[in-house]
């Protein structure tokens, strides 16, 4: 069973889990402005595996076991998430040095990473329970995605 | 420009399917082995990549500054991060939290660095952000 959390803690989770691709972004295009974009998604991915392992040793060691929220086996397709990690970093590369810039290049990903989840919800795809739209939630969605289009297109700043 | 358009609302998606497939995973073993196991894949595709291209190491490449490598430890937290969050919230809930995050980081920070930009789109934009925040997370 999925352990609920309380609204802070979610809303905790979720802005300092949002934070780092800012940080994660700015640190990859340092590593690839020196040996490429290929380079930079493969030391990436290799110090993230050898970080992922310390962390779970670590909390073997304190005996912070990793207990499985439900019993059975994963299926198949579940395993394959590093393929789009990987196909991602040459889209969304390609996408920038085709005219659309960074800024641009974010704005539209943006909408096709909310259109996917309305998607996902709505029909509940990919494993995960469908969890349909209330109307409630129409007028925050809107005001972040508005909100968001406003500072990734008038604000010049570099992101 | 419309290939551009496309390649990066399909990018977009393919966020959005790396969130739910390692959100199914997390629910079968847990965050943080979903992010591993995650990250294993990745580093083996791109060698695959690597050898079947070339032009892997370059010999520039390890010139960049030891802060650069630590993107990669981050990413692990931001893949069991979310993996945590879509098996508790909706996957709509999910993108619009990590979003507003984001992009409030990311103003915070141009703000420390005094990168120039438009004050009324941060101030607009971060207003309509809070706001959308404010109200999703009381009506959830």
């Amino acid at each position: 069973m999925i352990r609920p959390a309380s609204g802070g803690a979610l809303l905790l989770v979720a802005l300092g889990t949002g934070c780092l691709p800012t940080l994660m972004l700015s640190f990859n295009s340092e590593l690839a402005a020196h040996g490429g974009a290929l380079f930079a998604s493969w030391a990436a991915h290799g110090t993230g595996t050898i970080a992922a392992l310390m962390m779970l040793l670590v909390l073997a060691g304190i005996g912070w076991g990793q207990r499985p929220p439900q019993a059975g086996r994963a299926p198949l397709w579940a395993y394959l998430g590093g393929c789009t990690g990987a196909v991602n970093v040459m889209l969304s590369s390609t996408a920038v040095n085709a005219g659309l810039a960074l800024a641009g290049t974010q704005a539209v990903a943006l909408s096709g990473q909310m259109l996917f989840g309305l998607a996902a919800d709505r029909w509940g795809l990919l494993g995960l329970p469908r969890r349909p739209l209330s109307l409630s939630k129409a007028l925050p969605i809107g005001l972040i995605v508005c909100g968001s289009m406003v500072i990734l297109l008038f604000d010049t700043g570099l992101r | 420009m419309l290939m551009a358009i496309a390649l990066a609302l399909t990018s977009g998606v393919l966020v959005g399917v790396n969130r739910q497939v390692n959100g199914t995973l997390a629910f079968f073993l847990s965050p943080l082995r979903a992010s591993f196991i995650n990250h294993l894949l990745g580093v083996g595709l791109l060698t695959l990549a690597g050898l079947a291209v070339g032009g892997l190491f370059t010999p520039t490449a390890l010139s960049a500054p030891w802060y650069a490598y630590f993107g990669g430890p981050l990413g692990v937290l931001f893949v069991a991060g979310s993996s945590w969050l879509i098996l508790r919230i909706s996957a709509v809930s999910t993108t619009m939290l990590l979003i507003s995050g984001q992009l409030l980081s990311g103003v915070a920070l141009d703000i420390v660095r005094a990168v120039p930009g438009s004050p009324t789109a941060r101030v607009t934009g971060i207003a309509m952000i809070l706001a959308g925040v404010v109200l999703m997370h009381r009506r959830r």
